[in-house]
């Protein structure tokens, strides 16, 4: 395989983790605007941890993320009590807030960056992303993932059912963040460096972007939307910085034309005879 | 002191939540475009009073642009839509800038000689800096005034409490949102040609470092509260300032950003509180 | 068969701002029986249902549940108490089929924590997608089972709710409306059904409506509501003669609501 092929299928496998940190909060119904933030935490850690301690990478990464979901979980209980826009921009600030005060721990570089030695190729990166597809498609494929959908489509009557909606909301919100600091720390290992100022509000805006472009509806939907960002540039031979100003191009065209995104559920469900539409069947008896 | 900068984009982003309820994140980069835009025409040669009007006329095409993706051909197809859209324009242009431009920072020629500070004892007041906050107190008492005086503004202020009520009632709604679009986008283009001509240094990045503390200003001002977001916008310039003497330059947006997750959780409705531009959900 | 009442209301109050929405309200719901709670509009019957749901804190009295004090218990926990409900306009979850709705009414009873984790998509037949398979095929929905539920007739979708409420296999199902825009054979239809799970399930109900003709063939006892106070209970055609109850109706001035209204 050329390295450029190589290079463009990491690219897609870290886009594809980082979607699925993205995707866990909005299937709740909440807006993660720092998800950035939650990456560049699971990055460091994760960089700290091989760097500095005899810690293995393969364990490292998922420590990194863990040290972000535990970040995560403290911060939930007072931010995810905001509701709207206003967790969308609590989310934002908590994004740069994490974002500046990395820049001010000298211990992992400061402002300089942070080197990290250990190297991991496309097929440890492609494993991690194919294992977070899996762990995540299984986890809707269980109660958890009716009881999300219900907490996103009505917390009232999801409250009355008997769902606590708040820890549904927090654990999608932690688990979300786990995975992202997962992509970090990929990201960290690949390129074997690793600084603050690359994990950015325009960073956490693109992720959201493609996540809602492929539809959050849908456990596929993270998938489609990392893959468009990813390959439909290299397509077209777009150099970095076309590659965000035809997404962004793309997206706002798609909002005008299918808001709901590329992949919806019922879409998919159809597709997969899951589901079945009865407004098209007309006067017909159902089958 | 950045605040009147801070105030300035916080009164633009107050205006689209307050009267559209929409959280709109191009404003930011219309700050960009105000002061890159500045530099490049000044760059070019062009004088500086003309750079600035054809910024702020560029400022002000972008936002009807904006408007037209965001909102004319959006309504109804669900609440994400507009802030979607949005945040997809302040990737498109800040990267459409750094194609364009580089990531470079540009410096603006020295316009304003040394001569134009003021000594009041220890402090130093630099005179295009008090200009540019004169400006905004003018040009925001004068929306103030327009809001609750002219039929313009009852027809905002209509919108404002009910969209659907409003255009019941007449208001040609299809006309005055792409005003709403134009104002804020006027005041957010001025307060990037005001950083540009009064502290010289732009780049394409410029939205997210400081146009994404307007943010700030609005909510600590209380969103939908034009005044509250200039006082806001003031305090997040003092706090700055403060936060540079106690604790160095580096911890400043630590500061700033923990300040705003502080009121977000604690004090959402703001410093100040509520709307003066209809009724707050 | 104990004797004493499922739910008792005891002089529950509650005000919005200086609305006074409901009244030193008192009455009692008999076990097992199906009773109406009836009024003009405004009376503040769904404000009563969203206080026995727990929606909103009352503010004064209390509300009794098997003889337990409910008044201070969380919303979310009411359904583990035994009350389930339904709304006066549909509300399906948008984004799951018709038997993932229903499925959520299972969530009480799903064991907890862990429970969350079953995989009821992986394992078609696994045994809650079972129970809720036959629940919608004793209403009579089996087709409809996959159905994207926004696009099922007003009618379907109706019933599919009232499947939901019942997975929580509830003591006290309270009902708002629930023959609101149904045609008089589904609403005959409805009314069968309901008698039917009123007398096989051991269920308690307790039913806003405004029909008086569906109220009064099933219900065995009706407690009417005007402005938030309750002006009358008692069997339904005994109610309808009440004075009072022909005055909120139809405004007749029978010169008996001062006695009652006046503190």
């Amino acid at each position: 395989m050329s390295g450029y092929a190589e290079g463009v299928l990491v690219l897609l496998a870290i886009n594809v983790v980082l979607a699925y940190g993205a995707f866990l909060p909005v299937a709740a119904g909440q807006l993660n605007l720092g998800v950035a933030g939650f990456a560049a935490i699971g990055g460091y850690a994760s960089a700290y941890l091989s760097a500095r301690t005899a810690t293995p990478v393969l364990v490292a990464i998922p420590l990194g993320g863990i040290a972000a979901g535990v970040v995560a979980l403290a911060v939930a209980v007072p931010v995810l009590r905001t509701r709207g826009i206003y967790l969308a921009l609590a989310t934002f600030a908590l994004g740069e807030l994490v974002r500046a005060t990395i820049l001010n721990l000298e211990v992992v570089g400061g402002a300089a960056g942070y080197p990290v030695p250990a190297y991991i190729g496309l097929p440890v990166i492609a494993g991690f992303a194919v294992a977070v597809v899996v762990l995540v498609g299984l986890l809707f494929a269980t109660r958890f993932g009716i009881a999300i959908t219900a907490v996103h489509d009505d917390e009232r009557v999801a409250d009355l059912m008997g769902l606590d909606v708040r820890a549904f909301q927090i654990a999608a919100f932690v688990f979300g963040s786990v995975i992202a600091g997962i992509g970090g720390g990929l990201y960290a290992h690949h390129f074997n460096y690793i600084e603050a100022q690359y994990f950015n509000i325009s960073m956490s805006i693109s992720i959201v972007l493609y996540v809602l472009f492929g539809g959050t509806q849908s456990v596929v939907g993270p998938l489609l939307g990392a893959t468009v960002f990813t390959l439909l540039p290299e397509l077209l031979r777009a150099s970095a910085q076309w590659r965000y100003v035809l997404f962004a191009a793309i997206v706002i065209v798609a909002m005008v034309v299918r808001p709901q995104g590329l992949v919806t559920a019922a879409l998919v469900r159809r597709l997969l005879g899951l589901a079945q539409d009865f407004s098209l069947r007309g006067r017909e008896r159902p089958a | 002191m950045l605040g009147s900068i801070y105030a300035m984009v916080g009164v633009a982003m107050t205006l689209s939540i307050g009267i559209l309820r929409f959280l709109n994140f191009s404003i930011p980069a219309l700050f960009m475009i105000g002061g890159m835009v500045t530099w490049a025409l000044v760059h070019a040669g062009v004088p500086w009073p003309v750079a600035a009007l054809a910024a702020l006329a560029a400022g002000a095409a972008v936002a009807l642009i904006v408007e037209a993706f965001t909102w004319r051909w959006m309504r109804g197809a669900g609440p994400f839509v507009p802030l979607v859209s949005s945040m997809a324009f302040l990737i498109l242009f800040e990267h459409l800038a750094v194609a364009h431009w580089g990531s470079d920072l540009q410096t603006m020629p020295q316009l304003f000689g040394a001569g134009a500070d003021w000594r009041v004892g220890n402090l130093v007041v630099s005179i295009p800096q008090l200009a540019g906050l004169a400006i905004s107190v003018v040009m925001v008492a004068a929306l103030s005034l327009a809001l609750k005086r002219t039929q313009m503004g009852r027809a905002l202020r209509t919108i404002a409490e009910d969209a659907d009520t409003a255009l019941l009632l007449g208001v040609d709604v299809g006309r005055i949102v792409p005003l709403v679009f134009l104002i804020s986008g006027v005041f957010a283009a001025l307060a990037g040609i005001l950083f540009a001509l009064n502290y010289r240094q732009v780049d394409p990045y410029m939205g997210e470092a400081l146009g994404l503390k307007g943010i700030s200003a609005m909510v600590v001002g209380g969103m939908g509260n034009v005044w509250g977001a200039i006082a806001g916008g003031m305090i997040i310039g003092l706090v700055e300032v403060l936060s540079i003497d106690f604790f160095g330059a580096d911890f400043v947006d630590i500061t700033v950003y923990g300040l705003l997750l502080l009121i977000l959780i604690v004090r959402p409705t703001g410093l100040f509180g509520g709307a003066e531009i209809g009724v707050r959900a | 068969m104990s004797a004493a009442p499922i739910l008792v209301l005891d002089n529950v109050s509650k005000h919005f701002g200086g609305l006074r929405v409901v009244e030193d309200l008192s009455f009692s719901v008999r076990r097992n029986s199906c009773t109406g709670l009836i009024g003009p509009n405004g009376a503040g019957k769904t404000t009563v249902f969203n206080l026995i749901t727990g929606v909103y804190p009352i503010d004064s009295g209390r509300i009794l549940l098997d003889d337990a004090d409910i008044s201070r218990v969380p919303s979310r926990r009411r359904i583990h108490h035994g009350i389930a409900r339904n709304f006066q306009n549909i509300r399906l979850m948008p984004h799951l089929s018709a038997i993932e709705n229903v499925m959520v009414g299972q969530h009480c009873r799903n064991g907890g924590l862990f429970g969350n984790l079953q995989p009821v998509a992986l394992f078609p037949h696994n045994r809650w997608r079972e129970e809720a398979r036959a629940a919608l095929a004793e209403a009579g929905l089996e087709d409809y089972e996959r159905g994207v539920v926004r696009s099922l007739p007003y009618g379907v979708q109706k019933r599919i709710e009232l499947v939901r409420a019942l997975m929580a296999k509830p003591r006290l199902l309270l009902l708002d409306e629930p023959a609101a825009g149904l045609n008089s054979a589904e609403t005959g239809a409805l009314r069968e059904l309901l008698a039917k799970i009123c007398q096989q399930h051991g269920l308690t109900l307790l039913v806003i409506e405004h029909d008086m003709h569906f109220v009064g063939a099933l219900c065995d006892e009706v407690v009417v509501l005007n402005f938030g106070r309750k002006i009358a209970e008692g069997r339904p055609d005994a109610v309808r003669e009440d004075a009072l109850v022909k005055e909120a109706y139809f405004g007749l001035d029978t010169g008996l609501a001062e006695t009652r209204y006046v503190n």
